[in-house]
């Protein structure tokens, strides 16, 4: 991706919400998860810069053939008023482009969630995604860019803290 | 960019995958497994999750 034009995606919607009874858009962009010699087909990932992980349904898990019993680590994680319970397993992760078939796969520890069957079966958070690339997300525009992770720092400088 | 737009009604308590360029719901089943098989097999389609029920209480985060 690296001296690359940014990865376009346009928001899309989702069905679990409605605000004041009108749609609500939210940038997803397909990802899939691969382990092994199995992979999932394309998934709406939720990009989510309040999440520090990247977490996924246990039915991909069941898909990849995982085994969460022989889990990296468990954690708790309070979302949404209660508390879910995390298994968490390194895996391949693609992203897809929204047009042609060019991908970027990387690896990343994903936590399965026991129980999660909603809309959105990949959360793609901080740790794992929003670390290896650059996302800027317009509401404005209806729209979200990914691009390589340096150009960040290309762009406004490094910033110290 | 326009939004990408997709009718769910009549899919609800299912899980589902769109068309990735026109939004629409290719493939509809109550058992996620089938919606993963049939997603594999056809182009610029994304598996999205379940549907959920128009009473039904909705988390914020993680539904």
């Amino acid at each position: 991706m690296a001296d690359k034009a940014p990865w376009l995606y346009p928001y899309r919607e989702d069905p679990q919400q409605t605000r004041l009874g009108q749609p609500v858009f939210r940038p997803f962009v397909p990802v899939s998860l691969a382990a092994d010699d199995a992979s999932t087909p394309e998934l709406e990932g939720l990009i989510d810069t309040g999440a520090d992980a990247i977490l996924a349904s246990d039915l991909l898990a069941d898909e990849l053939g995982l085994d969460l019993a022989d889990n990296e680590g468990e954690e708790l994680h309070a979302v949404g008023g209660r508390t879910i319970t995390a298994r968490y397993k390194t895996v391949t992760l693609r992203l897809h482009h929204h047009d042609d078939s060019a991908q970027r796969e990387w690896e990343a520890p994903v936590g399965f969630v026991d129980g999660w069957h909603s809309f959105g079966l990949v959360l793609l958070g901080n740790v794992g995604f929003l670390d290896h690339f650059t996302v800027t997300a317009s509401r404005f525009s209806q729209a979200v860019a990914v691009e390589d992770r340096n150009r960040f720092d290309d762009r406004f400088g490094v910033v110290l803290a | 960019m326009k939004p990408t737009r997709t009718d769910f009604k009549g899919y609800e308590g299912k899980y589902v995958a769109t068309d990735t360029r026109t939004g629409q719901v290719v493939i509809a089943d109550e058992d996620l497994k089938v919606v993963l098989e049939k997603a594999r097999k056809l182009d610029h389609v994304v598996v999205g999750g379940r549907v959920p029920y128009a009473d039904e209480p909705i988390y914020v985060g993680l539904g």
